[in-house]
């Protein structure tokens, strides 16, 4: 008696039907088990185009695969072609699993510590192969991300496609797009540079500013982790974004996925009524399969499309590294990034839990309930006109306070400190630090004579330095004139003074603001270009 | 079949009686909930960040040489977190100094920090008051807001004015009509200043344009 029978019921086969046949038979069944359905004859058939067979066997991956089950098994011909959905809800499920997957390869070199996070920054520009690229990938995913599913729900809003049934779908896209965004700046503070830390502060103040006190002190609290932000509040910061947010994020794009199943894309405004379900009713002539049509073009979107971000990302884009986070010293014209300048234009207004809290707060509530309040009858753009001109509005509405939030708008400084700043700005490296290090010959030189500097960059630097520098001439200061000094300091490295000179008019004495910077021969702000 | 579907017809309301098994599901439900707000107050708990009271203050002491002159630029401290200034006869008499917030010469301890959103405010000497970078918060060299989105005026602390033998010769004390810490007077004989950042004084409300209450 054997302990186990171990059975291969391939030699059965192969015994009643000789190998050649019995390998094929099984082959078929290997594919058909990998594909949920679809046997290698089938295969070729999606393969070449060819006519499905009926009952059409294509379906059955929709049916019984996971995969599959999240897409329909066909669209409609009207949103077949790049109008009216523009892919923007594609893109946006494209870029999570993008910024996932170079999410999960950063972790490989990041430890979420104040001590070491920039020091692996620095390793991973400088020592990790592709390690820059991996940063610029994940970075540039973010932003592009953030900007696709905001005009993705621009489009839902422009074709009425939030309109009955597709209310809660509409509620789900705006969590997800609360996700993304919250997402995209909680990533934000893992850096731990000037740029982390001072957005963020603003962030967490936000949060205290919660009336009444005991609640706001207990939320701001638990969101830096200490009274100031630090060790507690990176790490708090880091498992939001590596693990909380995606939750929310998979999760609601589950509903979100589902429900754009169940009822099908919305159709072009004039092609369909408010309250029907296109999925349940699609002529046989109107239907482009998901196989072979969509998913061929779904493949080759997803290579193109990183392709071009490879290309960007390896040529055009690289994401900003600021100097390391200083909790003494908030850097001149820190901003918000942009898709939050809104916010920091509406924070300058004034009340802080008016305009910070209640406002965007209200904005919010009403996008999310916007179809259960907006039930106008149609869909088509004609009888629309307030709606469309409500939202163009909103647009523009916050394109303004976008440009208020940016450091044009009531925080300009003194005009000798905005002059040096335009050269040794504190919040990019600016460009005194990117001239090339050869071209900063030792010497003094007027900003007034900039065309008598002994080269190209200098007659640049000098020229931008001047024209900041006459703008501090007013009724109270005269003949404002500016000087830069190159030092040569130690071995390689190079002590550059900018000097604003003018003459107070109200006593007739001179006054002075200048500011030094060191830079050293392989400093790198070029970032190795 | 149930009673409740016995009776249903088509457009006529029918009262069901709540039966034994539906009052305790609605029971259970109840405590569920109940028992979830509990867990959830005690997640809040645990999330607090555990600190002592008062950790991030201390009492400094300032040499009286490291006080700047009277109209001088503030002197910033950046480890107390804390600006001294010294309020002469041209800060008291600033026409830019709002009527609600008159303010005495003397010296202040100012917070470093910047009462709208935590930004840290920056001494601008040509235009003679702090700037936040953040928002645009203006603030005059005594503390006092003129201009910006913040609501009310710089943090301050309350000094003490010590001589060689450590003896308290003067301390500066709350306005009770503002509740803001009045600047000090130095008297001669200081030799260095105590400021306990342990206990801030918060700045008065100011949200007017041009600054006042």
């Amino acid at each position: 008696m054997a302990l186990f029978r171990l059975h291969l019921p391939l030699l059965d086969e192969i015994k009643a039907k000789g190998v050649r046949r019995a390998l094929t038979d099984k082959a078929d069944d290997v594919v058909t088990r990998v594909t949920a359905g679809l046997n290698i004859r089938e295969v070729r058939g999606v393969l070449r185009d060819d006519a499905p067979a009926r009952p059409n066997p294509r379906l059955k991956p929709h049916a019984e695969g996971f995969w599959l089950h999240m897409k329909p098994t066909y669209y409609h011909n009207l949103v077949d072609g790049l109008y009216p959905t523009f892919r923007l809800g594609w893109l946006s499920t494209f870029f999570f699993a993008f910024e996932i997957l170079t999410g999960v390869f950063l972790m490989f070199y990041y430890t979420p510590s104040p001590l070491v996070a920039y020091e692996d920054m620095l390793n991973l520009l400088s020592n990790v192969p592709f390690g820059r690229l991996m940063r610029d990938l994940h970075k540039l995913g973010a932003e592009v991300m953030v900007a696709v599913v905001a005009l993705h729900m621009l489009r839902t809003f422009v074709t009425g496609s939030y309109k009955k049934p597709r209310q809660f779908t509409w509620a789900t896209g705006v969590i997800l797009l609360g996700v993304t965004v919250v997402l995209s700046f909680s990533g934000y503070l893992l850096p731990w540079d000037q740029l982390s830390l001072w957005a963020v502060t603003i962030g967490a103040s936000m949060f205290e500013a919660i009336p009444p006190e005991v609640v706001g002190r207990a939320v701001n609290l638990i969101v830096r982790g200490a009274p100031e932000i630090g060790a507690g509040g990176l790490l708090r910061f880091y498992l939001l974004h590596i693990i909380g947010l995606p939750l929310v994020g998979i999760l609601a794009l589950g509903v979100h996925y589902y429900k754009v199943i169940l009822h099908g894309h919305s159709l072009p405004p004039e092609a369909e009524e408010v309250g029907v379900d296109t999925a349940k009713r699609v002529p046989m002539d109107r239907r482009t399969y998901f196989m072979p049509q969509i998913l061929t073009r779904e493949l080759f979107y997803v290579a193109g499309l990183t392709a071009i971000l490879v290309g960007a990302a390896a040529f055009f884009y690289h994401a900003p590294l600021e100097p390391h986070a200083d909790t003494l010293v908030t850097p001149l014209h820190t901003t918000a990034p942009w898709y939050f300048l809104w916010v920091q234009g509406m924070l300058k207004l004034g009340d802080k839990v008016l305009w910070g809290l209640i406002v965007p707060g209200v904005m919010t509530g009403l996008l999310l309930v916007l179809p259960y309040i907006e039930v106008g009858p149609s869909r088509r753009y004609a009888d629309r006109r307030v709606g469309l001109s409500i939202g163009a509005l909103s647009v523009a509405v916050l394109a303004v306070l976008s440009y208020m939030g940016t450091p044009w708008y009531a925080v300009q400084t003194s005009a000798d400190q905005e002059a040096i700043a335009e050269l040794v700005p504190q919040t990019h490296p600016g460009p005194l630090r990117l001239a090339p290090w050869d071209d900063l010959v030792v010497g003094t030189y007027e900003a007034g004579q900039w065309q008598n500097a002994p080269n190209a960059t200098l007659q640049e630097l000098l020229r931008i330095f001047q024209e900041g520098v006459e703008r501090v001439e007013s009724p109270e200061r005269t003949s404002p004139s500016g000087v830069i000094v190159i030092e040569d300091w130690q071995n390689g490295l190079r002590k550059i003074t900018l000097r604003v000179l003018w003459t107070e008019t109200a006593t007739g004495r001179p006054g002075e603001n200048s500011q030094s910077v060191y830079l050293h021969r392989d400093s790198g702000y070029g970032q190795g270009e | 079949m149930s009673e409740a579907e016995v009776q249903a017809q088509p457009g006529v309301l029918t009262r069901v009686p709540m039966s034994r098994r539906e009052f305790l599901y609605y029971l259970w439900g109840v405590s569920m909930a109940l028992f979830m707000a509990e867990a959830g107050g005690a997640l809040v708990w645990f999330a607090l960040p555990r600190f002592r009271e008062g950790e991030f203050g201390g009492v400094f002491s300032v040499p009286v040489e490291q006080v700047p002159a009277a109209d001088a630029d503030p002197g910033e401290f950046p480890a107390g977190r804390f600006w001294l200034v010294n309020l002469g006869e041209a800060s008291v008499t600033d026409p830019r100094q709002p009527q609600d917030y008159p303010m005495a010469g003397g010296v202040r301890a100012i917070y470093k920090v910047c009462t709208h959103l935590g930004c840290l405010y920056r001494w601008v000497p040509v235009n003679e008051r702090f700037e936040c970078p953040c928002h645009g918060s203006k603030f005059l060299r005594s503390g006092t807001r003129i201009d910006g989105p913040a609501r009310r005026n710089l943090d301050t602390f309350l000094i003490q004015a010590v001589d060689e033998a450590g003896t308290v010769l003067a301390e500066s004390e709350q306005d009770p009509e503002t509740s803001e810490a009045r600047s000090l007077e130095l008297p001669p004989s200081t030799v260095a200043l105590r400021i306990d950042t342990g206990d801030r004084v918060r700045g008065g409300p100011n949200s007017k344009p041009g600054g006042g209450r």
